[in-house]
């Protein structure tokens, strides 16, 4: 069913304004705004998007300008071109990837432990 | 090509413009400016000026209509606004309420 299929936001598409829901969404084309997800991202080689964008994970092959903040984990590929802030228990930057901005990686951890023991 | 498919469960609010098949299945509010072809599938739920080379309404449409070649009223569709296209087909059960512009 269509809930399954992610979302694709085709690479000759342009969306201005505030995208949100539920769905594991595919960018390959060109947004503005804001995303808002309670899924999966992806932005695509071709995409650019200019956006604060929250989800719950995040994987960069294109070129992001603006937050993204996800609430488990992140990988910029190596084709990524990402400035901002980058908010998430987990980030991975992979070798050929170019990031300007800041990291917070704010990990929740489990009883008993403690930031010193990592 | 990949075809764009705005999914059931996401929302838009905004402007989707570009050229490429568009196909929405979710909620879309703002406007929708297209260079191909539109489809608006039972389910989805828009509130936006629509404007497209043809345009398929199956869900339900408020907003005003610009196709340049085609608009379809799907029969379980529901549309409130104005149609402007040279091509109308409304289909036996479908809901339609404004004004139709064939250009004559």
């Amino acid at each position: 069913m269509a809930s399954e299929d992610p979302c694709i936001i085709g690479s000759k598409i342009t969306v201005r304004g505030h995208i949100s829901g539920k769905q594991d969404l595919v960018v390959e084309g060109h947004i503005e705004g804001h995303v808002s997800l309670d899924s999966q991202l992806v932005v695509e080689e071709s995409a650019t998007v200019e956006a604060d964008v929250e989800a719950t994970t995040a994987t960069v092959r294109g070129e992001v300008r603006g937050p993204i903040s996800a609430t488990r984990s992140m990988v910029l590929e190596s084709t990524a071109k990402v400035a901002g802030k980058l908010t998430a228990p987990s980030i991975t930057i992979e070798d050929g990837a170019r990031f300007s901005g800041e990291i917070e990686m704010d990990v929740e951890l489990p009883a008993g432990l403690t930031a010193g023991s990592r | 090509m990949a075809n764009t498919v705005i999914g059931s469960s996401i929302v838009i609010d905004g402007e989707i413009s570009g050229d490429e098949p568009l196909t929405i299945q979710g909620t879309v509010k703002g406007k929708i400016s297209m260079a191909q072809n539109v489809v608006i599938d039972s389910g989805a739920t828009v509130e936006a000026d629509v404007e497209g080379q043809t345009v398929t309404v199956s869900g339900k449409l408020t907003g005003n209509v610009s196709a340049r070649e085609k608009l379809e009223l799907r029969p379980e569709s529901k549309m409130v606004g104005n149609a402007k296209a040279p091509r109308i087909v409304v289909a036996d059960g479908a809901s339609f309420k404004g004004n139709v512009d064939m250009d004559v």
